[in-house]
């Protein structure tokens, strides 16, 4: 089984320049937990998920602790987010997570489950983006095949 | 990707087949064959149509709402050729319901209204297009807008992609089809939608002078091929070369007209993608694509197997 027999035909993507809430407001309104982050030609030059801006709201010090409960209450988590949803997405995005369209879908599966990834771009000879696979579409593939 | 498709004012088409149908009592349907739910609206039906001929394409535009993810969620299970890049906006968006009685042979059609789109939607739209249009030859803007949308953003779109050296093919009305010719990156391939009015540019089209004089006009507007529907089922195709009136020698069901235009559209971009770049042929491959789609009631596009059994089922005749 392809990674092309299971991804998404969606190209929904955004540039490095928009908001961090262009982000937030895509994926709240079309149900993602990410976006590839695309150049001009649509070729993929990172990733930006909602963990990349919760850990850029959250303050400083909380990676250090060993639980939210030290935290007294989200205001300043609020205060956090509202300071950067005005900031560009360049600057919360991580590498690109790609694969091939005839990646085999257990590549795709070993790279979502070593890298605790929950989404991967889809690309194409060129590095464009041509969709996305992600973690549920997976395992809805392999149950739903014949083959397996 | 070869063709990008937009349609800025969707729709979810729900068809009931309900033989007997009554206002003011319960009809039960346990067949599930008599009911369709497929993704409407111009463009999309092009991105349909292109996907049964084997053309890759990307549907654009905006969604809204549950009604806007089950419009997006159907199209990608159409057709693997068909890539999706809606924005998505507040609202719901269009439901188009249609009971078809064929006993009392009546149709009942209830619409609901499209979203309102505010300025960011439609300047996030306009981003994702401009990145898009790098991936494609051919641009089909077609259909209406939605509430919000100016009269101008049709031309923008036609300019915006002519630059880039895209093929436009726009099928619209009205002032966004008449500012769009009138500007300077005039699309290549018109075709006004005459179903509301027999209008375009402001010029009535009583006769078929009146087909020529507003084909010449588009033509010297900068268009390469203009396509006006005319009386029902022929159509007058004019390019530089001539003008023609094209009918056909098929018996058809002009109650089945759902879908034609955008099959025509389809046709047009297949011929000049797959077979040739001659604008006229593509044309009457367009055409007799729509005489095909014409057999069947339901939105089901033909395929090319079909258009080729019929394809010498047509009459050409030069107007000019």
């Amino acid at each position: 089984m392809k990674v092309k027999d299971l991804m998404i035909r969606d190209i929904t993507a955004v540039f490095a320049e928009q908001r961090v809430k262009d982000v937030i407001k895509i994926c709240a309104k079309q149900l993602f937990t990410g976006l590839p982050v695309v150049d001009e030609e649509m070729k993929v030059i990172g990733f930006i998920s909602e963990s990349d801006i919760i850990s850029g709201a959250v303050p400083s010090y909380y990676s250090m602790l060993q639980s939210a409960s030290f935290i007294p209450d989200t205001n300043q988590f609020k205060r956090n987010l509202n300071k950067i949803k005005e900031k560009p997405v360049s600057e919360f995005m991580t590498k690109p997570r790609v694969v091939k369209e005839m990646d085999s879908a257990i590549y795709a599966a070993d790279l979502l489950i070593r890298n605790g990834w929950r989404v991967l771009s889809v690309v194409d000879e060129e590095e464009k983006l041509v969709g996305v696979v992600t973690r549920m579409r997976l395992l809805w593939g392999i149950i739903n095949s014949p083959n397996i | 990707m070869e063709v990008l498709t937009v349609t800025m004012n969707p729709a979810l088409d729900r068809e009931i087949f309900l033989d007997g149908f009554e206002i003011n009592k319960l009809h039960r349907i346990f067949d599930p064959s008599k009911m369709d739910m497929t993704p409407g609206g111009k463009g999309i039906n092009v991105s349909m149509a292109l996907a049964n001929f084997g053309v890759k394409n990307v549907a654009m535009g905006v969604l809204a709402g549950y009604m806007g993810r089950v419009i997006e969620e159907e199209l990608r299970k159409y057709s693997e050729l068909i890539t999706t890049n809606f924005v998505h906006t507040n609202g719901e968006s269009r439901e188009n319901i249609t009971i078809m009685d064929e006993v009392n042979q009546t149709i009942t059609e209830i619409n609901a209204p499209g979203p309102t789109l505010d300025e960011e939607t439609i300047e996030q739209f306009f981003q994702r297009y401009e990145m898009t249009l790098s991936r494609v030859s051919h641009v089909v803007i077609s259909g209406t807008v939605p509430p919000g949308v100016p009269m101008d953003f049709y031309k923008t779109l036609s300019n915006v992609a002519s630059k880039k050296g895209k093929i436009v093919l726009m099928e619209a009305r009205g002032q966004l089809l008449t500012n769009a010719i009138l500007s300077e990156g005039c699309p290549k391939i018109v075709k006004p939608d005459l179903r509301a009015d027999r209008k375009c540019l402001g010029i009535e089209l009583k006769n078929i002078d009146d087909y020529v004089k507003v084909s010449k006009i588009i033509l010297e507007r900068g268009a390469d091929l203009v396509v006006l529907s005319y009386e029902i089922i022929k159509n007058v195709v004019a390019t530089h070369e001539g003008i023609w009136l094209l009918d056909t020698s098929q018996q058809v069901d002009i109650s089945h007209v759902l879908g034609t235009g955008d099959t025509y559209v389809a046709g047009i971009l297949y011929y000049l993608l797959r077979r040739d770049k001659d604008l006229f042929e593509a044309s009457k491959f367009g055409y007799i694509a729509a005489v095909a789609k014409l057999r069947y009631s339901k939105k089901i596009f033909p395929s090319i197997k079909e258009i080729e059994i019929i394809r010498d089922n047509i009459k050409v005749e030069r107007i000019v």
